[in-house]
Order: structure tokens, then C-alpha cells, then sequence
């Protein structure tokens, strides 16, 4: 296999794996979207950053443009403090709805 | 050099596309389990095996300079954030589910002796 047909073989079977990862990113974001609780809307949100760093790695080989995979860090720490920041809001949140809760039977009473 | 070429291309298209498979079997797990931790172990662990295998893939392809080093960077961060984002989700789950006992039996610390005696 010569270097040329090598890539060429490459961006073929890159087409391939971009349709593939994109109709997952799509499920992923059907969880997402169903739900039904906002931790399931999370670990979904969680998967989509990953299916879409892989994304990126894929699509840094075909182009060989060295900065995809500086975005590809990036990403990955976009995705992670994401995750982190949902998570913190989710349990205050529900703590503060809680606290509400309690105050206003603690009124009635 | 055609032959490398050729074991490469295996190699590295193999590789992803195990990847690929992975992220396949990981969604179909998540949209069949119904309880939200479940559904976390599965995506933890199906996330860092599937992104391992499509990094490599393209290690392989790339072939070894310091744009492959970057990504080596990018799964070494992953790898250690990975856990610590599925950490983080069930821990805010056990905070916040107040039904947590009907699909997780936790065990208090005289139950759990009896449980390691048996």
C-alpha cells in the first residue's frame, strides 16, 4: 500500500466512522432529551463530550491539522468542568427547593 | 513500506472501529437500564475503554510525532477526569434521590458484618 493510497484508504473509512459517531452523538442526545430524571440529562451530556472528542481525534487524522487536538483538550476539559458545574447546581438546587419546602410547612404549622 | 503501510491502516482502522462498536453497545446498555446509576457505571466504563481505543486507533494511523503526543495528553486527562465526573454524578444522585433505598439496598454497618460472616 503505497503512502498516497494509505490516506486515501484513511479518508474513506474516516467518512464511515463520522456517520457512525454522529448517529450516536444523535442517541446520546435523545437521553438526553428523554430524560426523565436530570441526572440521567447529565451522564448523557457526559457521553455526547466524549463521542464528540472522539469525533474530533477521528477528523485531527484525516485533515492532519495538528490543532484539532489542542481543541480536543480543550474539549475535554470544557466537558469535564461542564459535568463538574451541572452536578454542583443539581444538588443546590434541590437543596434550596427542599429548604423552601420546610420553611413553608414550618409557616403553616 | 507498503507492507508497514498496510498493518498500520489494519491496525489503526481496527482500533476505531472497536471504538466505535463500543460506543454502540455502551448507548444500547444505557437506554436499556432504567435506574440513573446503572446507567453511569455503564457510561463510565464504556466511555474510557471506547475513547481509549479511537486514540489509539488514531495514534497508529498518525504515526509518532508530537501531535500524537498531544493526544496521549488528551487521554491521560480524560482518564483522570472521567472517574471524577461519574464521582461527582452519583454522588449528587445520593444526595438528591430520596427513592434511592427501592433500587439500592445500602447496608448499615451491623448488616454488613453479618453479610461478610455468611
Amino acid at each position: 500500500m503505497t503512502t498516497e493510497a494509505f490516506w486515501n484508504a484513511y479518508s474513506n473509512f474516516a467518512i464511515i466512522a463520522f456517520i457512525l459517531l454522529g448517529i450516536i452523538a444523535v442517541l446520546c442526545l435523545l437521553r438526553a432529551i428523554i430524560g426523565p430524571r436530570t441526572a440521567d440529562r447529565v451522564v448523557a451530556i457526559n457521553m455526547l463530550g466524549t463521542v464528540a472528542m472522539a469525533i474530533i481525534a477521528v477528523l485531527f487524522v484525516k485533515l492532519r491539522e495538528g490543532y484539532l487536538a489542542d481543541i480536543c483538550l480543550i474539549y475535554a476539559m470544557i466537558s469535564f468542568l461542564a459535568v463538574i458545574v451541572l452536578s454542583k447546581v443539581y444538588v443546590g438546587a434541590y437543596k434550596e427547593k427542599k429548604k423552601a419546602k420546610e420553611e413553608k410547612e414550618n409557616g403553616n404549622n | 513500506m507498503e507492507t508497514i503501510n498496510l498493518i498500520r491502516h489494519i491496525l489503526g482502522c481496527g482500533f476505531i472501529s472497536l471504538g466505535i462498536i463500543i460506543f454502540f453497545i455502551e448507548i444500547f446498555c444505557v437506554s436499556k437500564l432504567h435506574y440513573v446509576l446503572d446507567r453511569m457505571h455503564f457510561a463510565g466504563t464504556g466511555d474510557t475503554l471506547a475513547f481509549a481505543f479511537t486514540i489509539l486507533g488514531s495514534i497508529i494511523i498518525n504515526g509518532i510525532d508530537y501531535s500524537s503526543l498531544k493526544l496521549v495528553l488528551v487521554l491521560t486527562f480524560f482518564w483522570f477526569a472521567s472517574p471524577v465526573s461519574s464521582h461527582l454524578i452519583s454522588r449528587a444522585v445520593m444526595k438528591t434521590d430520596p427513592k434511592m433505598e427501592e433500587h439500592v439496598k445500602v447496608y448499615d454497618e451491623e448488616e454488613s458484618k453479618k453479610f461478610i460472616e455468611e
